[in-house]
C-alpha cells in the first residue's frame, strides 16, 4: 500500500515535469528566463560538483538550525512557565499576543540597523518568530493537560517539580512537538529570507545571486535545493521524535505525524 | 480495646458555587471509619457521593463541619491515604508502562531497588506481573484499572478511597474484580471506602453501608452488614441475609434507584 502510494506521487511529479518540458520546448510557454527541468537537472549537476554550493548549504542549515536551537530553548522554557502558572501567563499573555502577530520579514531593516550584513542579522530574523509557534504549543499543550491529571498529580503529593517533569510535560509532548516542527520549517524560511536581503551569504544569497546574473538554471537548480532541504530536516525531525516520545504517542492511532 | 479511628466526620456540609448561587451538595454528615472497616456508599446520581469521596481525598474542603484524618482536620491529600479513580483511562499515565504507572507515587521517595520491590509486589497482588512493560491503552477496561488499583497500593496505604472504581467494567470483570479487592484487602488490612451506585455491590463489598439520599445528600441510613468473609459470587448473594440487605438498601435510597 505505502510502496504503491509513493509510486502514485512519483508518477505525478514526472508527469508535471514532462508537462513543463514539452511547455518550453514546443514555445507554449514562452518566457525568457523559464529554462526546460532538463536544463535544470544539467545545472543541478554542475552545483553538485561545485564546493562553493556545499558551503552555501551548509551555511543555510547551520544557520536555520542554531537560529531554530536558540527559538527552542527560549520558547521551551517560556512556554512551560507560562503553562504551569496561571499568574505568569496573566502578566505576559497579553505581551506575547502583541509580538506575535508581528510579520517575520518587517524583522529585517531592524535588524540591519542593528548588526550590519552580518550573520547576527540572520539569526535574529531566524530566531524572533521561531519562538512563538514552540512557545504557543508548550504553552497550550501544558495547560490543557486534563483536569483528571492534576488531581492525580495533588492526591499523589507530587512536588510541583515532579509533577511537571512526570505528568505536565509528558502529557504535553504531542503538542509541543508540532510547535517543534511548525518552527523549523519557519527557521528555514526566515534563514533564506534573511540570506537574500540581510546577510549575503548562503543558499539565500545564492538565488538572488543567480538571478541577478541571469542564470536561471542555476537560480531554479538552487530553489530546488532549498525545497529537498525543507523535506530532509523534517524528515530527520520526524525520525528523531519518533524515538524520543513517550510511550503513548507510538500507538498507531495517535496521528502526531500526520501534517498538519 | 476500640479500634483505631481513620476518618471521622462530624456533621459535614458541602456548598459549591453555581451561576446562580450556590448549589448544597452535602448536609450534615457524620460518620467514621474505623481501621480495617470497609465503608461502602451507596446512593443515587447527584446524591454527592464523589465529593463525599474528594472530602476525605482532601482535594475539597467542607463549607462546614469537621473532617478529620487520624484526630486531624484533613487539610489537603494526607499521607496515607490513597485514590482511585472511576475513569482509569484518564487517570494514568497513557505514556508510562504498567510498572512506571505504579511507581508514580513512590518514584524518587526511596531508592530504585526498594521502589521496584513494591511495584513487583503491588503487580502481583493484581495479578499484573507479566504485564509490567506494557502500556496502559495495550490493555483491557478491566486490567487498566487493576493497574490504578496497584499505583494505590505501592503507596503502602491505610486507607484505599475508591470511586465508583468498577462501574464501567462489564458484568463479570466487575464481580472478579470484587473478589480481588476483597482478597487483596485481607492480605493488606487497609481501611476502604468505596463508593458504588450498585446496590448489590455495596452490600457484597461492605462492612457497612452509608446510604446517601436527597439533594443536598444525607445520610439516609448506616447499615450494618453481618455477612461472612470470605464472601462469594454465588452463595452469598443466595443468603437471606443479603437479600434482606439489599432491600433494606434499596429501601433507604428511596425506590428506583
Amino acid at each position: 500500500m505505502k510502496a504503491r502510494a509513493a509510486l502514485q506521487g512519483i508518477a505525478g511529479i514526472l508527469l508535471f515535469l514532462a508537462l513543463w518540458q514539452a511547455a518550453v520546448l514546443s514555445g507554449i510557454a514562452r518566457y525568457e528566463y523559464l529554462p526546460a527541468p532538463s536544463a535544470i537537472f544539467g545545472a543541478l549537476v554542475s552545483l553538485a560538483q561545485s564546493p562553493a554550493a556545499y558551503g552555501e548549504t551548509a551555511h543555510t542549515i547551520a544557520a536555520a538550525l542554531i537560529g531554530w536551537a536558540i527559538a527552542l530553548a527560549i520558547g521551551l522554557t517560556l512556554g512551560t512557565a507560562l503553562g504551569l502558572s496561571p499568574r505568569v501567563r496573566r502578566y505576559t499573555l497579553a505581551s506575547v499576543e502583541i509580538l506575535r502577530p508581528l510579520p517575520a520579514v518587517a524583522l529585517v531593516p531592524v535588524a540591519l540597523l542593528l548588526f550590519g550584513f552580518s550573520i547576527e542579522t540572520e539569526l535574529f530574523v531566524i530566531v524572533i518568530p521561531t519562538i512563538w509557534p514552540i512557545l504557543v504549543n508548550t504553552m497550550g499543550g501544558i495547560a490543557s493537560v486534563p483536569e483528571r491529571l492534576r488531581e492525580v498529580a495533588r492526591a499523589f503529593r507530587l512536588s510541583p517539580f515532579a509533577a511537571a517533569v512526570r505528568i505536565f510535560i509528558p502529557a504535553a509532548a504531542p503538542a509541543v512537538l508540532v510547535g517543534c516542527r511548525l518552527s523549523m520549517t519557519i527557521a528555514l524560511v526566515l534563514a533564506i529570507v534573511a540570506e537574500m536581503i540581510g546577510n549575503p551569504e548562503g543558499l539565500g544569497y545564492a538565488v538572488v545571486r543567480e538571478a541577478q546574473a541571469l542564470q536561471p538554471e542555476l537560480m531554479f537548480a538552487y530553489v530546488f535545493v532549498t525545497g529537498i532541504l525543507g523535506i530532509l530536516l523534517n524528515a530527520v525531525l520526524v525520525a528523531l521524535a519518533k524515538a524520543l516520545l513517550p510511550g503513548e504517542f507510538r500507538r498507531p492511532s495517535v496521528a502526531w505525524d500526520r501534517p498538519r | 480495646m476500640t479500634p483505631v479511628t481513620i476518618f471521622n466526620l462530624d456533621r459535614v456540609s458541602l456548598s459549591l458555587p453555581v451561576r446562580d448561587g450556590v448549589r448544597r451538595i452535602l448536609e450534615d454528615v457524620s460518620f467514621s471509619l474505623a481501621e480495617g472497616e470497609i465503608l461502602t456508599v451507596c446512593g443515587a446520581s447527584g446524591t454527592g457521593k464523589t465529593s463525599l469521596l474528594r472530602i476525605l481525598a482532601g482535594l475539597t474542603r467542607p463549607t462546614s463541619g469537621l473532617a478529620e484524618f487520624r484526630g486531624r482536620p484533613i487539610d489537603g491529600p494526607q499521607d496515607g491515604v490513597a485514590l482511585v479513580f472511576q475513569d482509569y483511562s484518564n487517570a494514568l499515565l497513557q505514556w508510562r508502562t504498567v510498572a512506571r504507572n505504579v511507581s508514580l507515587g513512590i518514584e524518587g521517595r526511596m531508592n530504585g531497588q526498594a521502589a521496584a520491590e513494591l511495584v513487583g509486589d503491588a503487580l502481583r497482588l493484581v495479578g499484573l506481573e507479566h504485564n509490567a512493560d506494557d502500556y496502559p491503552w495495550q490493555l483491557s477496561g478491566g486490567m487498566q484499572q487493576r493497574v490504578q488499583i496497584a499505583r494505590a497500593l505501592a503507596l503502602k496505604p491505610s486507607v484505599l478511597l475508591m470511586d465508583e472504581p468498577f462501574a464501567a467494567l462489564d458484568a463479570m470483570t466487575k464481580a472478579a474484580l470484587q473478589d480481588e479487592l476483597l482478597k487483596v484487602k485481607q492480605q493488606t488490612a487497609e481501611s476502604i471506602v468505596f463508593i458504588t451506585h450498585d446496590i448489590e455491590e455495596a452490600v457484597y463489598l461492605g462492612n457497612r453501608v452509608a446510604v446517601l439520599r436527597g439533594k443536598p445528600g444525607v445520610i439516609a441510613r448506616l447499615i450494618g452488614v453481618g455477612l461472612p468473609f470470605p464472601r462469594n459470587q454465588v452463595t452469598t448473594r443466595e443468603l437471606p441475609e443479603f437479600l434482606r440487605l439489599r432491600r433494606a438498601v434499596h429501601d433507604a435510597i428511596g425506590g428506583d434507584a
